[in-house]
């Protein structure tokens, strides 16, 4: 075997290669806190391994991406970890990008000479960034979708070229096919070129002025990365490995419905380390929009690539920087504090409560018969196993006349245009992968009510319209005999309603009904 | 630096030992996994009962071309095909059912009622009501399909075929 490895020495030196990447002489105390760097690279490689793999399943175009996703994650073998890895391995690097940031920030090891260095740091901590951003649209459920279109809006927002920069980015002038594909580029082809090469250069950096150290020398001379340091890097990396491995065993936030770019009521939210900046944009509304969305970020960037040059003076001792390092803990702090505010303040996922509709259309969709054909043994899929390329005002002409689709059923089901609301999002909810779960005889009887007269302008549990007040918990407000009144005859109330009068709608055990559920809502 | 590390001699064997176990350990972890992952999924085609007719459409000794909506897992896909079975009803509880593909060439073939034949239009294949080549260029008789009746809730007698 030695003989096997002195041949290809012979030929191709390779030992000094690896002597000089493993015999790299650390100064004597290079402790614990450097081995960020190595769990960066172990990080961005299993984000690549993971990432090349999952394209051999991912499908990107807008009709067939959500399937290919829940393919991956329900029938590739392994797919679950696979996909769960690189979903936590995203945040995992934001979070050692940040704190090898503050590492060097702490050593002031970005002084002279590796100013360089700290600046392809900065570049890299950017892509990383990027990367999540073009990830995160993948998928192409309701939350990928409606999460890029808030950060096309913003994009747009820069001045002069905003304008061109969202249609370059956005692929037109709409959220759609062009987008995908040119984010899948980004995601797998031009943004991993450049990190490649920015790693390259920032390693060639590191070696050619070599660890900055502890800040003040130790006694004792260098000693050689392998084994001492990489001892160290790889215990830190295992721990980082099985975090990461438990976090995919528990599961990945389910896919949500597939992207419907025409329901305007879904609120988006982005993930979780851009929650400070979707929090900062509600302190800043309509004209200063800009200033949270484009100025404070831009400074604070530059602000961070400048440090070498605001924290001048070669000491790297933190008692005489310490208006530089009260700076960078106070901005620190404010990021913390506005991502805590955001998390605080997120809205209810759409994907998390079985919603009013959804539960209405269970029944509905019982009593509608579907399953003539839409059975193991019919014409078509069963319900919930069908694929879901449809849009939802295709699944609604199929619901109300399935003969146009599908030639030979005899008659269509007796659905009402509330029915089909509810029948089409309770199919889309149900092939997302979440069975029904138990509901209450009350649950039941208050979604079919709520879903037949209250949907069109009420919103409950993250979803219907949003002409009347959200009534997931006005039970806090109001009581039941108040409700009773209004919901009968809202102008006995308030001569200025403009809500309808469903007296003579309901019957009167129905109205009590809706009354005490919405009351007991708190 | 000699004295050094002959003095830590055991301490630095131990601790390349771990590296090296603990990189070969991960690496080989990531490898197995993403080897599996990469493996095409082996699926079960869902191997179901279909529908293909109802007894009342059928005659008896007359084969029934029926066609039946076989779904196809590609993947990430599930398309649904349509493909015809020929059924033959014996007027009692005996059902067979053939397929209509010809074992010569491979193109559908046709029930003729004048001469009680199934013909293949490609080559001139012809085929008596069971199944059995009687002329032309056929190697083998039609390939035979599972088949069962089974009477529904509505107590309607229904013809179910396996493909």
């Amino acid at each position: 075997m030695r003989r096997l490895f002195d041949w290809l020495h012979a030929r191709s030196g390779y030992r000094a290669g690896l002597s000089h990447l493993l015999d790299e002489p650390l100064p004597a105390g290079t402790g614990w806190l450097f081995t960020l760097g190595s769990v960066l690279l172990f990080l961005l490689a299993a984000q690549l391994l993971t990432g090349a793999f999952l394209t051999l399943y991912y499908a990107p175009t807008p009709d067939h991406a959500w399937e290919s996703v829940r393919f991956i994650t329900r029938e590739a073998r392994f797919g679950w970890l696979v996909r769960g890895i690189h979903y936590f391995g995203a945040s995992f690097i934001v979070v050692a990008a940040v704190l090898h940031l503050l590492r060097v920030v702490a050593f002031g090891s970005f002084k002279p000479p590796r100013e360089l260095t700290w600046l392809t740091g900065v570049a890299l901590l950017l892509l990383i960034l990027a990367f999540a951003l073009t990830g995160y649209l993948l998928p192409w459920d309701q939350r990928a979708y409606w999460a890029t279109v808030v950060t096309i809006n913003i994009a747009s927002l820069a001045p002069v070229v905003g304008h061109a920069l969202a249609t370059l980015a956005g692929g037109g002038r709409e959220v759609g096919a062009l987008t995908l594909t040119r984010w899948y580029a980004a995601h797998v082809i031009f943004l991993p070129a450049l990190l490649a090469a920015l790693v390259v250069v920032h390693l060639f950096l590191m070696r050619r002025h070599g660890i900055s150290g502890p800040v003040r020398p130790r006694s004792g001379g260098a000693r050689p990365f392998y084994p001492y340091q990489a001892a160290r890097d790889v215990t830190v990396v295992l721990v980082v490995a099985a975090a990461l491995v438990t976090l995919a065993w528990r599961g990945v936030p389910a896919l949500e419905a597939p992207a419907d770019p025409a329901d305007a009521t879904y609120i988006p939210r982005p993930e979780w380390y851009f929650l400070g900046l979707f929090q900062l944009l509600k302190y800043l509304p309509g004209r200063f929009e800009v200033v949270g969305a484009i100025v404070i970020p831009g400074l604070a960037l530059l602000a961070l690539a400048l440090l070498p040059w605001i924290d001048r003076g070669s000491g790297r001792d933190p008692r005489s920087r310490r208006r530089t390092l009260t700076g960078v803990g106070l901005a620190v702090i404010a990021l913390v504090a506005l991502t805590a505010a955001g998390w605080r303040d997120r809205p209810a996922s759409a994907g998390e409560r079985w919603t009013p509709r959804q539960i209405a259309g269970a029944v509905w969709q019982a009593r509608a018969g579907c399953e003539r054909c839409h059975s193991e043994a019919g014409l078509a899929d069963p319900v919930g196993v069908a694929s879901l390329q449809r849009s939802p005002a295709w699944l609604a002409s199929h619901v109300v006349d399935p003969e146009v689709i599908g030639p030979g059923v005899r008659q269509p089901p007796r659905v009402n245009q509330r029915e089909v609301e509810a029948i089409v999002t309770y199919v889309r909810r149900l092939a997302a992968g979440d069975p029904p779960p138990p509901v209450s005889e009350s649950d039941r009887a208050f979604a079919l009510l709520f879903a037949r007269y209250c949907v069109g302008c009420h919103r409950f549990h993250g979803d219907g319209g949003t002409e009347g007040p959200d009534l997931s918990r006005v039970g806090a407000k109001r009581d039941a005999p108040w409700l009773l009144r209004w919901i009968a005859e809202p102008e006995d109330v308030d001569p200025n309603a403009s809500m309808p009068s469903f007296e003579s709608r309901l019957a009167p055990e129905e109205l009590d009904l809706v009354a005490r559920y919405l009351a007991a809502r708190k | 630096m000699t004295a050094g590390m002959a003095h830590h001699g055991g301490r630095r064997r131990a601790l390349a030992a771990f590296v090296g176990t603990a990189v070969a350990g991960l690496a080989g972890a990531l490898g197995a996994v993403l080897g599996a992952f990469a493996a095409p999924v082996r699926r079960e085609a869902g191997k179901g009962w279909l529908r293909a007719a109802g007894l009342s459409d059928l005659e008896p000794g007359t084969p029934f071309a029926a066609s039946v909506s076989v779904a196809i897992d590609d993947g990430w896909r599930r398309t649904r095909v349509p493909q015809t079975v020929f059924l033959v009803w014996d007027g009692a509880g005996g059902i067979r059912a053939m397929s209509a593909t010809c074992t010569h060439l491979g193109c559908r073939v046709a029930w003729d009622a004048a001469t009680k034949r199934l013909r293949c239009p490609c080559h001139g294949g012809v085929y008596d009501a069971e199944g059995r080549v009687t002329g032309g260029p056929p190697p083998s008789p039609l390939a035979s399909v599972e088949a069962r009746i089974v009477t529904d809730a509505a107590s309607q007698d229904e013809v179910l075929v396996r493909l």
